[in-house]
């Protein structure tokens, strides 16, 4: 392999994060030499790549440094906008009878139903028109919505939804759109993230597409696997980490009654000096989340935290709230989220106007339901503080405060976005322990070390 | 000692383990390197048949070691041999106190475990460490030095370095992450469940005495099952049970309609069997379509 293009790829790879050290550099130069035979492609993959998650992001970095490098050439001159493949969207329809036509040149998906040669996928949406996309400076995710528009993704999406749904699609053939319907999504996210990279000459672009970088608003469902899969790990680190009431000496404290009853092996002699296992804390747990709109795909994470969790804590309590509270306990003790997520879609059309109302919701609490929390239990409250330019009533809110051991405050907008007038961030922030952005894996990820 | 990956695939086969080509060049690269290699997968994907199949096509003996939650240093690598101390002491009440205490502990009084086991064998071995996310972060911490150094520390003895080179193989579930430490001294390898050709050739040289028919039958119905939402997917082991139980009760093909009261050789969990019972009735109704 070419010196200049390996040393080209180590240094995208460690921009986008993975972490390669030079063993590992070592390692893969010994072998390119001796087994010249073997895919470079996979031989460097084996060598480089420690963790599972971390495959795509090198599979990225490979198509834009070694592949775009070497077939460029080859590559372009299929544009799909070409003639040829123009005869497709003549005169045909689309599956489930939607989508004839386009009348504006370009490739629709709707006329030519399912790919089955996914090597076709790669040229639905020219380089140029990316480009074109990109430097109007839309954000990402609207510039894939945008591409995908443009070959008239939704619409063939929805055609085949609806076979579906009217029993014309076998379950086979559904699994097999399923396929094609990823595959397409992951070419044109992974097409407009090259193009990204080459119109910014910067590694940035692929680095915030990380799965812990993203908002957790945003992630496929293949990432959202992945957080949830963090946040057990996480969770089971915590489990073994110990509370702070044994923390005096690295072993914990010495426990005579054991050391008396080894001793009996050895003659009564004290030979060992034994150790009172380590006990983890346990307070209360108060979560609060808001489960309006905007915050529902924020809330799963956090349940499923909370839910891990549970061991580790005397007592949980969850409320769901939006202009009102209701408690949803129940439903974290079961390993199996799919109840929270169906409470947080039926309570907005049961009982909520659907607009969030926090110092309504802070009010009922500190009448109602705090009465009899723990003075050293942690409140956690998810909430993106937008009251919808209703009265606050700070003085619920610190009453509250005063009520528990800390509160903390996961707000998932960015921080300029607290103090923007109909927001009440700025009015209960300084009632809150500490307040911390909440927006991807990785901001959890720092909220469970810093809090639990 | 193999040339190839594809060589090594081939010595595999021929002890029963058919592995894809992408694990078997990762694999290969591991053992050229002699680098321990880290496999991770969901159960039931053949992680540990894998590492057993390397030892008998390796010819190496193999020394295993089963993780669990508190496993410590005395189980895993020694533990002094408490009662042969306390008789050498007996014995030894007359002699000189400076030469007991150097000979008390000495290899001798060694206990060795997998680990010490694997380190002091003369004859080349395969030392299996398995299901390590179930281990503490401590252990994980302790096996840095022998993954990267084929070494261990015994404060009373020095340091023992390996005689053969064992080679190294753990596996994990994934219900931890590990250290980026441990990770960059490993090659790691992540085996998912089988294609379908795949699965069709593991069960037609792990079960010769089933009918082609139903074997092709049951892997594309567990390739489907695989697909649904479920708690626990069906691993290989249970594919080929589940299709050795179809085939006691006669059976030389696969109907959705016939299956009921099988579905727990394949499915662990209640909720998941009521799952694919639901699923079938859709199935059966699609198949007679067809038909």
């Amino acid at each position: 392999m070419d010196g200049w293009l390996f040393i080209k790829l180590i240094h995208a790879l460690r921009q986008v994060s993975l972490s390669i050290s030079s063993q590992d550099i070592l390692d893969a130069q010994t072998c390119l030499i001796r087994y010249p035979s073997l895919p470079r492609k996979q031989l460097l993959k084996s060598l480089l790549v420690h963790r599972p998650q971390d495959v795509g992001i090198f599979e990225t970095v490979w198509r834009i440094v070694v592949e775009s490098n070497e077939s460029y050439e080859t590559e372009h001159p299929l544009d799909i906008t070409s003639n040829k493949d123009s005869d497709e969207n003549q005169n045909s329809q689309g599956f489930g009878g939607q989508g004839v036509g386009r009348g504006s040149g370009g490739i629709s998906l709707t006329a030519i139903g399912d790919i089955q040669d996914l090597s076709r996928i790669s040229k639905l949406v020219p380089f140029s028109r990316l480009e074109e996309l990109i430097g109007k400076g839309i954000e990402f995710e609207e510039v894939v919505k945008s591409a995908l528009a443009e070959i008239d993704y939704y619409t063939w999406v929805n055609s085949f939804d609806l076979a579906y749904q009217r029993g014309t699609l076998s379950e086979d053939e559904w699994y097999t759109h399923q396929n094609t319907r990823s595959s397409i999504l992951r070419e044109i996210r992974e097409q407009v993230l090259m193009t990204q990279v080459g119109f910014d000459n910067s590694w940035e672009p692929l680095v915030r597409q990380h799965w812990m970088f993203k908002s957790l608003s945003s992630l496929s469902e293949e990432e959202k696997e992945l957080v949830r899969s963090s946040i057990r790990k996480w969770a089971r680190k915590l489990a073994l980490r110990p509370g702070s009431r044994w923390k005096s000496y690295n072993k914990g404290t010495i426990d005579i009654a054991s050391i008396v009853q080894k001793s009996v092996q050895w003659d009564g002699l004290f030979l060992r000096l034994c150790y009172r296992h380590k006990m983890p804390r346990a307070p209360e747990l108060v979560v609060l989340c808001d489960v309006s709109n905007s915050m529902a795909s924020f809330v799963e994470f956090l349940i499923h935290l909370v839910t891990c969790l549970r061991a580790r804590f005397r007592k949980i309590r969850v409320y769901f709230f939006i202009d009102a509270v209701w408690d949803v306990t129940e439903f974290v003790w079961d390993d199996d989220i799919s109840g929270v997520k169906q409470e947080i879609k039926s309570w907005g059309h049961k009982v909520s106007s659907g607009f969030s109302d926090y110092g309504a919701v802070f009010k009922e609490l500190a009448k109602t339901k705090f009465s009899d929390v723990s003075s050293r239990a942690i409140l956690m409250i998810l909430g993106d503080g937008k009251n919808n330019y209703r009265p606050p009533q700070s003085e619920y809110f610190a009453e509250i405060s005063e009520k528990v051991g800390k509160l903390f405050w996961l707000n998932p907008l960015e921080v300029k976005e607290w103090f923007e007038t109909d927001n009440v961030m700025k009015d209960y922030k300084s009632y809150c322990s500490k307040v911390y952005r909440c927006r991807t894996a990785s901001d959890l990820q720092r909220i469970v070390k810093d809090v639990f | 000692m193999q040339t190839s990956p594809l060589d090594l695939a081939k010595q595999l086969e021929d002890e029963g383990y058919l592995i894809d080509q992408e694990a078997a060049t990762t694999l290969f690269l591991a053992l050229a390197l002699e680098k321990p290699c880290l496999i991770e997968g969901p159960a039931g994907v053949g992680k540990t048949q894998l590492a057993l199949a390397l030892a008998r096509a390796e010819k190496r003996r193999l020394i295993r070691l089963q993780c669990y939650e508190g496993l410590d240093i005395s189980k895993a690598l020694y533990d002094w041999n408490y009662a042969k101390q306390l008789l050498r002491l007996q014995l030894a009440k007359t002699e000189d106190w400076d030469e007991i205490k150097v000979d008390l502990f000495s290899e001798e009084f060694l206990l060795s475990r997998p680990l010490l086991e694997a380190i002091l064998s003369p004859e080349p071995v395969l030392l299996l460490i398995d299901e390590l996310d179930k281990s503490d972060e401590e252990f994980e911490s302790f096996l840095l030095e022998l993954l990267a150094e084929q070494q261990v520390s015994i404060p009373e003895l020095g340091t023992l370095t390996s005689k053969s080179k064992p080679i190294v193989l753990l596996t994990s579930n994934n219900s931890r992450d590990f250290s980026d430490a441990l990770r960059r001294r490993c090659i790691h390898i992540y085996l998912t469940y089988p294609s379908l050709e795949r699965e069709i050739a593991i069960l037609g040289s792990q079960a010769p005495e089933l009918a082609e028919g139903l074997i092709k039958d049951v892997c594309e119905f567990v390739g489907k099952t695989r697909k649904l939402p479920l708690q626990k997917l069906p691993s290989v082991s249970e594919t080929i049970d589940f299709a050795r139980a179809l085939n006691a009760l006669q059976k030389v093909e696969l109907n959705y309609g016939d299956l009921m009261g099988t579905l727990s050789v394949l499915l662990k969990y209640p909720k998941d069997v009521a799952k694919l019972e639901e699923r079938l009735k859709k199935w059966e109704t699609e198949a007679s379509y067809k038909r």
